[in-house]
């Protein structure tokens, strides 16, 4: 055991120090982690422990009492349980899709700008938003889209003759038409520019040499995008796709700060399910959103390992 | 330059393509900026009006004096300005310490630290057992929860890691055998060598800090415990609006507080950016 060789790096083989001289000699460093292991076992791990009251009935008042898998039951015949679980995974998988296809877009048109000032100066403006935090964002879109007198676009609907005299303005984000789609526009709006940096990165790797060829072969510059710049950038895309596939099930802030009681239909996803269940209901099971969070956090833990798996064969390394 | 070179062949359809190129990206900067120019606009203006103007017909900063003379507006601006702030600086200690200690390749028990920091990020307790532990610890209805919660941020601390990574074994070992103790090679050698790091991942504890609302609005019901963006969220979209002894005019106050929410971070991000963008690719692709 302590007989292991291990090299040094100068290249001598010695005999490995026993084990409790190693652990000795690095002692200051447990002291340097201990901090760090405090908060994690406080503000992760004694949470997990928290678990076990998805098999409990647990409510503000009143002795704990096990039920068992009764909550797992009660979710799965809750048509509200499974809204917010489709709702989850179309609102994310389309958030996923059309921010990507937004950003490569972007970048390979930023790219193609050979004017390095605006270039710079759009990449400046539209890394902006994702700046903003989702309440500002929220607030903002609200005011632009409110049916009140001061909101724009309303008001401009109104002004180009859509609106017509006897409509009443539309209230944008409490219709479930409409809902969904705007959510989708904020989503872009905020988050595409965010999403160039690292197709951007990729982009100014490429070699120069593949366009020299590919205009000695005389190919246009939309030819070079499509057989140039686009197989550039399969490998990120692919890579981007994974690490953010893997966190589908988080979707939450978003929505909160967008949903209301009258787009739930559209909107609820699994986590706002979770909160109101607990703290906008008189009288809360606190075992049974603890069962809905398990199942939550069961789902992630699922496809953090898929894509874990993906990652390894696509790219030779893994998200975790 | 090469490429360049080349482009200016001609018939290359150079001209059309670009010019497409430049409206194009104009009309994406200009549906970034109407929204956020409106609300500056609006800020400022007397009456709130739905159309788009480029200059306040009507300048008022009563939007802004209401915000610094209402209590229940200037008490979550200071706790959101107090929590960033205190929020930041325990993130980064803890980012650091276990980022360091994280690449001792020849401390035993290195990998097990490595397995319980990455197993956070496949399992969590959730919502639930998560608030109920927070209330044990007194952390519901306090504003400190938003410094705890953000601190302990295994995504920073694994960044953090990976920069650490990336400087030479041969400066701990000349250390070392200079007599240099842990935490004498942490300050006098990595911290001093990891300035740019520290910034990329310091902004983004502050963004995270002062940008949340949830935890907010799950922990925290006393309203002198909220931080600004979950005041003014409740203010705009669910009409919990101050009263107040200015006559301003709704409008006014409503986009005067989003201005006061990006402010700390608009001011600073023409200098930062590049810290910003820096943070993006310590983390994702390194090939």
């Amino acid at each position: 055991m302590s007989k292991k060789k291990v090299v040094t790096s100068g290249g001598i083989e010695v005999r490995e120090k026993p084990l409790g001289l190693r652990i000795w000699n690095n002692r200051g460093y447990y002291v340097m982690f201990l901090p760090v292991l405090i908060f994690l076992l406080i503000m992760h791990y004694w949470p997990m422990l928290g678990v076990r009251y998805a098999f409990y009935d647990y409510k503000p008042v009143g002795a704990k009492t096990f039920v068992g898998f009764d909550h797992f039951a009660k979710m799965f015949s809750t048509p509200a349980f499974w809204t917010a679980f489709w709702n989850t995974l179309e609102l994310s998988i389309a958030n996923l899709v059309l921010t990507n296809v937004s950003a490569v877009v972007v970048s390979i048109f930023l790219n193609e700008m050979k004017n390095l000032f605006a270039k710079k100066t759009l990449q400046t403006v539209i890394y902006l938003p994702h700046f903003m935090s989702w309440a500002v964002v929220a607030s903002i879109f609200s005011l632009f889209l409110s049916p009140s007198s001061t909101g724009m676009v309303n008001g401009l609907l109104r002004d180009w003759g859509i609106l017509k005299e006897a409509d009443k303005n539309i209230y944008f984000l409490a219709n479930t038409t409409w809902w969904r789609p705007i959510y989708w526009f904020i989503q872009v709006w905020k988050e595409t520019g965010w999403g160039t940096i690292i197709y951007l990165a990729t982009l100014s790797g490429i070699n120069p040499e593949l366009y020299e060829a590919a205009d000695i072969d005389g190919a246009t510059r939309m030819q070079k995008i499509r057989f140039v710049t686009l197989p550039a950038l399969t490998n990120t895309i692919i890579t981007v796709l994974i690490l953010n596939l893997a966190k589908v099930m988080n979707l939450f802030e978003s929505v909160f700060v967008l949903y209301n009681n009258a787009v739930f239909e559209v909107s609820d996803v699994i986590a706002t399910y979770i909160y109101r269940q607990t703290f906008a209901i008189a009288l809360p099971n606190y075992g049974y959103s603890t069962a809905v969070g398990l199942f939550r956090s069961l789902v992630g833990c699922v496809l953090v390992l898929i894509c874990n798996y993906a990652s390894k064969r696509v790219r030779g390394r893994g998200i975790v | 330059m090469a490429k360049e070179m080349v482009s200016k062949k001609p018939g290359d359809k150079l001209h059309v393509f670009d010019v497409v190129n430049y409206i194009v990206f104009i009309l994406i900067g200009l549906v970034i900026i109407v929204p956020i120019w409106k609300v500056v606009v609006d800020s400022f203006n007397k009456v709130g009006v739905y159309q788009f103007m480029l200059w306040p017909n009507s300048f008022t900063l009563d939007g802004y004096k209401t915000i610094i003379g209402t209590q229940q507006l200037y008490m979550p601006f200071v706790i959101s300005v107090v929590t960033t702030l205190l929020g930041t600086l325990l993130g980064l200690v803890l980012s650091t310490l276990g980022g360091y200690v994280l690449v001792q390749f020849d401390m035993p028990g290195r990998n097990l630290f490595a397995y319980i920091l990455l197993f956070t990020m496949i399992f969590s307790g959730g919502m639930i057992p998560e608030y109920l532990v927070m209330r044990r610890l007194g952390l519901v209805n306090n504003w400190w929860i938003l410094v705890v919660k953000h601190g302990m941020n295994v995504y920073n601390l694994v960044l953090m890691r990976n920069f650490f990574e990336g400087i030479p074994g041969s400066l701990y070992e000349a250390a070392k055998i200079d007599g240099c103790s842990p935490m004498g090679i942490f300050f006098k050698i990595v911290l001093p060598l990891s300035k740019a790091a520290l910034a990329s991942i310091g902004l983004m504890f502050s963004v995270a800090v002062w940008n949340d609302y949830s935890t907010v609005k799950i922990y925290i019901t006393d309203p002198l415990q909220v931080n600004f963006q979950y005041k003014l969220r409740n203010m705009i979209m669910d009409g919990d609006t101050p009263i107040t002894g200015y006559k301003v005019s709704q409008s006014t106050l409503y986009n005067a507080g989003i201005i006061s929410a990006v402010l700390p971070f608009m001011i600073l991000y023409p200098f930062l950016q590049k810290y910003f963008v820096k943070g993006v690719n310590i983390g994702a692709v390194k090939e």
